[in-house]
């Protein structure tokens, strides 16, 4: 394609597309090629313009970016693949007209409508505002419509009516951005949802096979085993399986689903196995479908109501009661308006939405995604963290160090039958020994039977008519009854200590003890002395693995407590417990054996190198490079916190003493209009600013 | 005079009730309706190509300013380091002698 450089430096590039117009699906279509194309940071196109603005780290990806931009072609149908159904660009679009539409509006009416139209004006548009305050009236709830109503119909009776219409502007304004936050969280979290599932295993004619989602049609019967995220709605034809649900409801109690019953695309597989016959493929209007899901789910409820709208909604009985007393002492009916007059929420509406907006931006920027504004709320308030060992604590790549073989079997031979097994299993350990056998050039046709998962335990299936069992000590040994040879006592008692122990044992006999070294992440010391500075009084980890290992991992750390041999279950039970004791718990995960966990948590945080169905679940997710990221964003939250706080004190007491001064006639309502609005504009502007100082974000 | 006066207006409504309802009411009438909504959403996406361009032109800026920036920092950071080299170099030569 072609393009002129319009501005530049160092790492960033501004340039024109050779294009006059550009359709939004176009500039989705080069941002996404851009992304995948060229080494930049970021990019960002701008529809209206035809400009592209990228980016980028090193000095020697320049020449790399400008060919990518060279190669461009928005015609290209690889390039045309990599865009979602939806990406939100329409929606920011439709809000950012709305928005402009409002204050373009506003002011041609102030400039060239005469002043008798105005009044007109302003009288039609405040019927709703007046009618919205009589319906709260009217269910008997004092809120903030009521005050907002108040407020308009004060200052018309007055005959104010330019402040009666600025303060429905600031309120329109307000509303606005609210939906737009609301519709934007949905959107980033639908699309989150109906992204993540890239191929399945499609049954046909007694075989399976992998095929990717977009290939899968109506009527195919799709296989799902334990922690499969359910790739396309269905019914399910045979099994049962017990479907988590919590991405989408936000509850965390699995549902049961047999034969006959539904289960929606994006939900995952908590345990069983079924067949489920696909109701709907890929692309008619999923996307559209989640959102609807989510919106009639509880999940983001409680956050279209702010706290700050709890908050407000607290002081409007007091406003009304000033205005009241005002009258009793005054017998002045303007003086006891102009406590109604200066209107707050406008101010709240405007500044809290904003606030959470960019907070979920800024954390975005440190490689953190958070699906909701509350559960930064939580982030912040929390006192305690619990932390999964394997692949949080330790490197999420566990290296299979030695291979011990009892019963006189072979190395290669006994890490072909483990990888064999383990190959189906989202968990590190088990890539681990996957990735061993790729390393040694192990090839394994599929000689098993049905794999059965026994979560935090192991797996269990059928090898050429032998049972397989591969696991914990616990499970090989007291749940599968299995025995060490012969002969092999002593090789068992002289197991190296440093190592994590993966046991595997066909037909009742061990047949070999898989070593994993799992080193603590360099950071993690660091990291965990941070968050106790930042106020978290308890700091657990909590581990399926043995004592033994939990205990060395420990003592490299400045854990307040930890827990060994823990299942799924009891981290889920300590979560639920810690929360009843009244405090507020983040769990830090990232296997399938902490979903439970993640849900049960206030806030559920997943590294992003997990797998896909503790990302599924969690509330946030983090780059897996650095546990860094959980203080950046323990620092965000805070601040978010911090900031939302200061702007209600700073509307609510601004507010207030304009309300005072107005009282003791200092102040004409002019100029106290004039400043409540300026004050307003002033607090939103404020709250689209980073959160955190600069220097600390490099 | 009075009456003259309230004649005009009664002529007026007159022929506002019929000629003036027609013609606002008129094809060509609507014709003008439309060419005037796609004026204002002409206007409208003006304005708005307009607010995108001073946003990527505050984004060029900022990213100057912060090149700036840093090669100040940068500056004042050799200079601090030249001076703390002197002073070294000063009290070993103090101490040879």
């Amino acid at each position: 394609m072609y393009y002129t450089i319009l501005h530049e430096s160092a790492g960033r590039l501004r340039v024109r597309l050779g294009l006059s117009h550009m359709s939004l699906r176009e500039a989705d279509i080069v941002e996404y090629a851009l992304k995948a194309g060229c080494p930049a940071k970021d990019v960002k196109v701008y529809d209206r313009t035809c400009d592209a603005v990228i980016t980028f780290d090193e000095k020697d990806c320049r020449d790399r970016i400008l060919q990518a931009l060279a190669d461009l072609s928005i015609r290209d149908d690889a390039a045309i693949a990599l865009v979602p159904e939806e990406t939100g660009r329409a929606l920011s679009r439709q809000y950012e007209e709305k928005l402009a539409a409002k204050i373009i509006g506003t002011v041609l009416r102030r400039l060239f409508l005469p002043a008798v139209f105005r009044t007109f004006w302003c009288c039609c548009k405040s019927v709703r505002f007046l009618g919205r305050g009589l319906g709260c009236l009217f269910r008997r709830r004092l809120q903030v419509p009521v005050l907002d109503a108040a407020a308009i119909g004060a200052a018309m009776l007055t005959g104010d009516f330019s402040t009666a219409s600025s303060v429905m502007f600031l309120l329109d304004v307000g509303e606005i951005l609210e939906e737009w936050t609301y519709k934007k969280s949905v959107g980033d979290l639908a699309r989150s949802m109906s992204l993540k599932v890239s191929s399945a295993w499609v049954r046909e004619g007694g075989e399976e096979r992998l095929v990717p989602v977009s290939g899968i049609r109506e009527g195919d019967l799709v296989v799902l085993r334990t922690s499969d995220i359910i790739p396309l709605d269905g019914t399910v034809e045979e099994g049962e399986v017990s479907v988590n649900q919590s991405a989408m409801t936000g509850e965390s109690v699995p549902v049961v689903r047999t034969r006959g019953g539904y289960v929606y695309a994006g939900t995952v597989v908590e345990e069983g196995e079924c067949l489920i016959r696909v109701a709907r493929a890929s692309g008619s209007g999923r996307y559209d479908q989640i959102v609807k899901m989510i919106e009639a789910s509880e999940k983001l409820k409680s956050e279209t109501e702010t706290r700050a709208f709890g908050l407000a909604d607290r002081l409007v009985p007091w406003s009304f009661a000033g205005a009241v007393i005002t009258f009793i002492l005054t017998r002045n009916i303007q003086r006891a308006l102009s406590f109604l007059m200066v209107d707050f929420s406008c101010a709240l509406k405007l500044s809290m939405p904003l606030s959470v907006l960019s907070a979920i931006r800024d954390a975005s920027a440190y490689g953190i995604s958070v699906k909701g504004g509350k559960f930064l709320e939580a982030a912040a308030e929390a006192d305690t963290i619990v932390f999964d060992k394997t692949g949080t604590l330790t490197y999420s790549c566990p290296r299979v160090e030695k291979i011990i073989c009892f019963d006189g079997s072979g190395e290669d031979e006994d890490l072909r039958f483990a990888a064999c097994l383990e190959e189906h299993y989202p968990h590190s350990v088990a890539r681990a020994v996957v990735s061993a056998a790729e390393e040694r050039g192990l090839l394994h046709e599929e000689e098993h039977t049905k794999v059965q998962y026994v979560v935090a335990h192991g797996i269990s299936s059928e090898i050429y008519g032998k049972k397989a069992v591969i696991g914990s000590r616990h499970f090989v040994f007291e749940d599968e009854g299995c025995v060490v040879p012969e002969g092999d006592e002593a090789m068992f008692a002289a197991l190296p200590e440093e190592y994590s122990h993966l046991y595997m044992a066909v037909d009742g006999r061990l047949k070999a003890v898989i070593c994993i070294s799992d080193p603590v992440r360099e950071d993690a010391a660091r990291v965990i002395d941070e968050l106790h500075g930042l106020c978290f009084t308890k700091i657990c980890m909590m581990t399926g693995d043995s004592e033994r290992v939990a205990a060395s991992v420990a003592s490299k750390l400045s854990l307040d407590e930890y827990h060994a041999e823990v299942l799924p279950e009891d981290k889920a039970a300590f979560i639920r417990r810690e929360r009843e004791a009244g405090r507020r718990v983040i769990m830090v995960g990232d296997g399938i054996n902490d979903t439970p966990a993640l849900s049960e948590a206030d806030a559920g945080v997943a590294i992003s190198s997990g797998a896909s169905i503790a990302k599924q679940i969690s509330d946030i997710t983090i780059a897996s490079d650095s546990l860094e990221s959980l203080v950046m964003l323990r620092r965000l939250s805070t601040a978010l916190m911090g900031r939302i706080n200061g702007n209600y004190r700073f509307i609510i007491t601004f507010n207030a003493a304009l309300i005072a001064l107005g009282l003791a006639g200092i102040l004409p309502p002019a100029s106290s209009a004039l400043l409540h609005n300026g004050s307003t504009i002033l607090s939103g502007v404020k709250s689209m600013t980073p959160l955190l100082p600069a220097e600390k974000q490099a | 005079m009075k009456n003259w006066g309230h004649l005009g207006l009664f002529a007026g409504g007159l022929l506002f009730g019929t000629a003036g309802i027609s013609i606002l009411t008129s094809e060509d009438a609507k014709k003008v309706y439309t060419h005037c909504t796609a004026a204002v959403l002409r206007c409208r996406d003006s304005v708005m190509k307009t607010v995108d361009c001073v946003r990527e032109n505050c984004g060029d800026i900022k990213a100057d300013a912060d090149a700036i920036n840093e090669v100040r920092t940068e500056r004042a950071k050799a200079a601090e380091l030249a001076k703390a080299r002197a002073l070294v170099a000063e009290a070993e030569a103090a101490e040879k002698a």
